[in-house]
């Protein structure tokens, strides 16, 4: 004859059995021992996870808003300065203007060689005159 | 709550925590065997889990991908306790035991519980801690730990089985459900 569970066949474990085998189970759990243990638990992973949690929340503070703001930092008071450096150029004095040029000198101005124009004040001799 | 808790949210991580702190221990128990390990194994995966909360893409997956850290911390920690255990214990040390302070009949209850556990595989011994220690249902175990609904009834009845035959086997509580025939 068997003892115990072991002469049970298969199909006449009952529920109850089955129950009492989850009931033994259970007794694993240490809160059966302890109540608090699972809240000691969670305070002590909560606990020791602090720095990363603070880590993380940090990380999303940094938000594109934030991004924008860095970067406007550093842009505006440069803009300001090129603003300042420009109006001190505009205020200044006027580089000296050379003299109109005549229509002549416009029409040869950058043409190399001779001097293309005849000398104004040579008199002119016409051939007639010559024979 | 695993968005929240990735923006640093202390309130959703401890939700989590306490959502998935009997299920991290189970199935560190189912590794270890032994509490004070499973403790261990259980609280460093929590914060294992934190570190690398961005590489959980589906949070709705969050249940098996911590039950993997948890199976993969404990495993370390079973290697390095095995590689301590090599070492000379030095005179005077205490050595880890189940936990003090226990009623006697608990004491021996839960001795004979741990030594029919250890006759199961792993994955056995996960599936009866996770479905009797912290009450996931068939389909839970089958959806968070990524295995086929037939597997998980099929490993939890045959683990029944062999810890029915094991506590069966010896005198002690069980045996008081004795059918007399």
């Amino acid at each position: 004859m068997r003892d115990g569970w072991q002469w049970m066949d298969e199909a006449d474990v009952s529920a109850e059995n089955d129950l009492q085998l989850t009931n033994a189970v259970r007794g694993l759990d240490p809160a059966v021992e302890d109540p608090n243990y699972w809240l000691r638990f969670q305070g002590w992973v909560v606990t020791s996870a602090r720095a990363e949690l603070t880590r993380r929340r940090l990380m999303v503070e940094l938000t594109m808003g934030d991004v924008m703001s860095s970067w406007a930092r550093a842009l505006v008071p440069s803009a300001l300065l090129a603003a300042a450096v420009a109006g001190l150029l505009a205020v200044g004095p006027p580089a000296p203007s050379s003299a109109p040029l005549s229509v002549e000198e416009l029409l040869v101005s950058g043409l190399d060689g001779e001097d293309p124009i005849p000398d104004r004040t040579a008199s002119v001799t016409f051939v007639s005159e010559l024979f | 709550m695993v968005r929240r808790a990735r923006q640093g949210d202390e309130f959703a991580f401890g939700l989590l925590v306490r959502r998935y702190q009997r299920a991290a221990y189970s199935v560190a128990y189912s590794v270890t065997g032994r509490h004070e390990d499973a403790e261990d194994a259980a609280q460093e995966s929590f914060l294992v889990a934190l570190q690398r909360l961005d590489e959980c893409r589906s949070p709705e997956k969050f249940a098996g991908w911590l039950m993997t850290i948890v199976r993969n911390r404990s495993r370390n920690l079973v290697r390095r306790e095995s590689l301590r255990e090599m070492d000379p214990v030095p005179i005077g040390a205490s050595a880890r035991g189940p936990m003090p302070d226990r009623v006697t009949e608990t004491r021996e209850l839960r001795s004979r519980l741990e030594e029919a556990l250890e006759g199961l595989s792993e994955v056995q011994r996960e599936i009866v801690l996770l479905h009797d220690l912290e009450g996931w249902k068939h389909r839970e175990i089958a959806e968070r730990l990524d295995l086929p609904s037939g597997t998980v009834r099929s490993h939890l009845h045959f683990a029944r089985k062999a810890l029915r035959r094991t506590l069966g086997s010896t005198e002690g509580k069980l045996n008081q459900t004795r059918k007399i025939p």
